[in-house]
């Protein structure tokens, strides 16, 4: 046994305690040898009582120490309790308190029943082990982390206040991150730290112990300054090391685990036959064996969200191991649908067997465009996806300015607002696209005049810049360049300066182009001539516009916060979560509604007055958290030279993660205490039944 | 005292039984009234038992006047004379006689109730005497199935009292009854003076002396527990013991030698001994076992 150290001792009672717990025995000795609590007894006669006494007084010691028998025993038993409040121990920690921050895992992952009763369980056991393992200054706290960290406990020495908080520990089906654990780890690490008037002293390390899976991105450039990591893999050891050709890479293939998953889900319209629409995903399975099972497409009644989906459509599915399988569903418009998809496989994570998506409630973008007759920019609407798409207004500046088009825009009436050359005086109520002016505000009083700048790069990255390839040969005649307020995004850089940028505005985004697309009707740049332009407009069109075609091309993780574009004037909606419960969410500073509780995964219905409706889905979809793999474990038999890449690299320290848990019971007190119940037992059983010896 | 002693003392079953029996005296007595024993005492009876010579002042009634005229001899003729026994019961009533269940001192007056009616019934003269510290006033002697009744009514009024003094009541007894005949005495014998001194009273007297020693169950086997402060009944006297296996195995031993020694001390001297304890039915032991001892034929 490795946990066999020397026996130490760490008792609670002072050293007047001690003293008198010291006179308990001399008390009981003395007040056998005083006899006082002789129980009297009328008999016939002492005659022979006497006589026998009297050849007894004969006898030696051993014979009066015998006769106490109950003595004995009640002496064997104080000695007992002041054994058990001795405190003896096996390994433990003595006087200077240790520290311990538990992190608990409690990602989508661990809910996994392929150990008993689930991962999060055993987690939360070996954390309670830690805990009843800490002596009188130990102090500990409790972190748990999905795809956010908790602080569940904060330091203290309580251990049955600890017990329970890590008892309130509940599994989440958000992914996992564990770089917010570190954070708030390390952060309470700090050694200035003040917590519950309790110092955290620069001596005292905390130990950092991480209950997880290891169903995680390696943290990279994290820094755990004095924290002491040590990771405790929760879930079935991995299997055998096999030897495979020395240059294959072991890392690529993950080990099987016993899970199959919906890993993507989405509904979109059938491009050629648009009145159907087609249901596509795509299942994962992670097992060693192939599997064959069956998805089924259900329709859930919005009407009545408890009640059990309708059956719409199966298909069969054979999916290869460790491998993908798609599998698409076709669907005519009926409106707005709820679906979700099901397969039918008993595996050890339940959660990702179901996957949610919606079909209908198309929203065309409706904008406004106020420029004096550009063709290029007039004409790019006229496409048929434009059309299909978007609602679109053409008004050239001076009837903009006119009191219905000013109302209408300070209304909100539009997503998207095109200012071609042109520059109001109040912001719309809508998202902005300038070209050629800025928009108002004193951070923009001040341009710079660029003369034929040269384009030197353009953020690819951003979704306006989607597709955008050409910029580099585009000619630019005058341009215009500020310096772009703080939380812009560039988008075109040039010699003199950034000349297209994204700047937020009050819940809404304001995308400038520094430079007019035409002057007096003559080109100021050949932009428009190039295919980049359309798509950028298309692009405009997509992000800033608000449009979709379904509903079904959003998905939300869970944990995460959902912005709900709702058509609703009032400043609250009510959003259902998937077990029917309802939560009022207000409107945001920034006028839109944000609902921070999607948790779980399923289907949510937000509703405001006058019958408007959004549903979303909320859907896990995320390839880590539903392999069941255990990582930061060497297999057996493993050579030695690839043991480095199974660790887990939290910055550049690699963890090795151990499946050895704490000896929870290396207190020995309790078990000296059942001796002297034990023997208390006994006494009572001698004393009532009579037994000699 | 236990629901026991308010039970009457003898039950009809039981008095049948004991009329089939008849006391039996190892010893011939002189008796004051013809009784239905004969005695080895020759006198005026029916039954003839030898001859001897005429003396001056013999009853001319008894010679016989046949062997006179074949011998021309005076011969009286003797005749065995049937006479009475005195049956006397010496019963302890101390309080150390108030234990068990029945008590001692109930068990004791079924056997003496029981030794009186098979008297009485044999036409024997029954005397009852009681002693607790002294020799109480006893009753005065009976004769006569007639007179069972005073033997119940007396006995049932008994109570113990006292601590006991074997050594003066048997001393008080002797000079009290100078009659021969049969004593029994019933007691626990659990006297701290001794029973040696009373006892050589009685067989100074030269009567049959039967001895029942009467213990009850629980001083046979002593059901105690713990550390106990032991007071004696009779005069209060403590003894501090704690109960353990070789303290009852010494007790134990020390009932046997004294036991044991009563018994042998009775039987060097005559005395028949018998050993009984309360909660051996008192019937049983007047009708088998004070039979088997002699007692009752």
């Amino acid at each position: 046994m490795n946990n066999l150290g020397p026996i130490q001792f760490a008792t609670p009672l002072g050293g007047l305690a001690w003293a008198i717990l010291a006179g308990v025995p001399v008390g009981i000795i003395a007040l056998y040898f005083l006899k006082l609590r002789r129980h009297p007894v009328q008999v016939p006669s002492t005659l022979l009582w006497r006589r026998s006494l009297e050849d007894l007084h004969v006898n030696s010691l051993f014979q009066r120490l015998r006769r106490n028998l109950l003595l004995f025993l009640q002496l064997l038993t104080i000695a007992f309790v002041m054994l058990a409040l001795l405190g003896p121990r096996l390994k433990g920690t003595t006087g200077q308190g240790q520290r311990y921050v538990l992190a608990i895992d409690n990602s989508a992952s661990m809910s996994a029943t392929d150990i008993t009763p689930s991962r999060l369980e055993k987690a939360k056991e070996e954390a309670r082990k830690v805990v009843e393992t800490m002596t009188g200054n130990d102090l500990a706290m409790i972190i748990s982390f999905s795809d956010k960290a908790r602080v569940v406990s904060n330091y203290t020495g309580n251990r049955s206040e600890l017990t329970r908080r890590i008892d309130s520990v509940t599994p989440t089906e958000a992914p996992t991150s564990l770089r917010e654990a570190l954070q708030v780890a390390a952060g309470l690490a700090n050694p200035s730290k003040m917590v519950e008037g309790v110092a955290a002293t620069s001596i005292v390390t905390p130990e950092l112990k991480i209950y997880t899976d290891g169903g995680f991105a390696d943290v990279d450039g994290f820094s755990l300054g004095n924290l002491k990591p040590e990771v405790f893999v929760i879930g079935p050891k991995p299997p055998a090391y096999v030897a495979t050709s020395p240059d294959a890479d072991t890392r690529s293939k993950r080990n099987a685990s016993d899970n199959v998953a919906i890993l993507a889900l989405q509904a979109r319209r059938n491009d050629e036959k648009t009145d159907l629409f087609e249901v596509f995903g795509r299942a994962h399975n992670y097992r060693a064996v192939a599997v064959a099972t069956e998805a089924r497409l259900l329709r859930h009644d919005p009407a009545n969200p408890k009640a059990e989906p309708t059956l719409i459509d199966a298909i069969a599915l054979a999916i290869p191991a460790q491998s993908d399988q798609s599998f698409k569903f076709d669907l005519p418009d009926t409106g707005l649908a709820e679906l979700e998809v099901r397969i039918d496989v008993k595996d050890a994570l339940a959660l990702d067997n179901r996957a949610f998506t919606l079909v209908g409630s198309p929203r065309k973008a409706r904008v406004l465009v106020i420029s004096e007759g550009n063709r290029y920019l007039n004409d790019t609407w006229k496409t048929p996806l434009a059309e299909q798409r978007a609602e679109v207004t053409m008004i050239t500046p001076d009837a903009a300015k006119a009191e219905g088009s000013t109302r209408a825009v300070a209304a909100g009436n539009y997503d998207l607002v095109i200012y071609d050359g042109t520059r109001p005086d109040q912001p719309p109520e809508a998202n902005a696209l300038y070209f050629g002016a800025f928009p108002p505000g004193p951070a923009f009083e001040k341009p710079k005049d660029l003369d034929q700048p040269a384009i030197l790069d353009w953020n690819v990255a951003h979704p306006l810049m989607q597709y955008v390839r050409d910029l580099s040969t585009i000619r630019i005649l005058k341009a215009q360049t500020v310096d772009p307020p703080p939380g812009s995004t560039t988008l075109i850089e040039t010699n003199g300066g950034p000349i297209a940028f994204v700047t937020p505005r009050s819940g809404f985004v304001d995308a400038v182009i520094g430079f007019p697309l035409m002057v007096n009707r003559e080109f100021n740049t050949d932009w428009p001539l190039k295919v980049s332009f359309p798509l950028f407009l298309a692009n405009a069109l997509e992000v800033m516009g608000n449009a979709r075609e379904s509903l079904g091309e959003e998905t939300h993780a869970p944990g995460l916060p959902v912005t709900l574009r709702v058509e609703s004037l009032g400043d609250s909606i009510e959003v259902a979560d998937p077990s029917g419960k309802n939560l009022t969410v207000k409107r945001s500073p920034q006028g839109s509604f944000i609902y921070q509780n999607a948790d779980v995964t399923g289907l949510y219905n937000a509703s405001w007055p006058n019958q408007g409706r959004l549903p979303f889905a909320v859907n896990l979809f995320d390839i880590r958290e539903s392999d069941l793999s255990v990582r930061g474990l060497a297999p057996d038999g493993a050579p030695e030279a690839l043991e480095e890449s199974y660790k887990i690299k939290i910055g550049y320290n690699p963890v090795q993660g151990t499946q050895k848990t704490v000896s929870a019971r290396n207190d020995w007190w309790w078990l000296l205490a059942t001796f002297a119940l034990i023997v208390v037992l006994l006494e009572w059983y001698i004393y009532n039944r009579r037994v000699y010896i | 005292m236990p629901e026991v002693a308010n039970l009457p003392l003898l039950d009809p079953i039981f008095l049948h039984k004991l009329e089939q029996l008849e006391l039996v005296s190892k010893k011939i007595f002189v008796g004051r009234m013809k009784g239905e024993r004969r005695s080895k005492r020759r006198g005026s009876s029916v039954e003839f038992a030898d001859h001897r010579n005429y003396t001056s002042g013999d009853d001319l009634r008894h010679i016989d006047w046949n062997v006179y005229g074949r011998l021309d001899k005076l011969f009286l003729k003797l005749f065995l004379e049937e006479e009475d026994l005195h049956v006397y019961t010496l019963l302890d009533t101390s309080l150390s006689m108030d234990f068990g269940d029945p008590t001692k001192l109930h068990y004791g007056k079924q056997v003496a109730a029981a030794l009186s009616f098979i008297g009485l019934v044999n036409n024997d003269r029954v005397l009852l005497d009681t002693f607790s510290t002294k020799l109480d006033g006893g009753m005065p002697s009976i004769r006569g199935r007639s007179q069972m009744y005073r033997v119940v009514h007396y006995l049932d009024t008994l109570k113990a009292s006292g601590g006991s003094d074997l050594k003066a009541a048997a001393k008080s007894f002797a000079i009290k009854h100078t009659g021969k005949g049969i004593v029994v005495v019933i007691s626990d014998f659990l006297d701290k003076n001794g029973y040696e001194d009373a006892l050589r009273y009685l067989v100074a007297r030269n009567m049959d002396i039967y001895v029942i020693h009467v213990l009850s169950r629980e001083e046979v086997d002593p059901e105690l527990a713990g550390d106990l402060r032991l007071v004696d009944a009779e005069d209060d006297d403590m003894a501090e013991i704690t109960v353990s296996a070789p303290l009852l195995q010494r007790y134990k031993a020390t009932l046997n030698a004294f036991v044991g020694g009563l018994k042998e001390w009775c039987t060097q001297r005559g005395i028949t001994y018998i050993f009984t304890t309360n909660d051996n039915p008192f019937d049983k032991l007047v009708l088998n076992y004070l039979r088997e001892r002699g007692l009752v034929k």
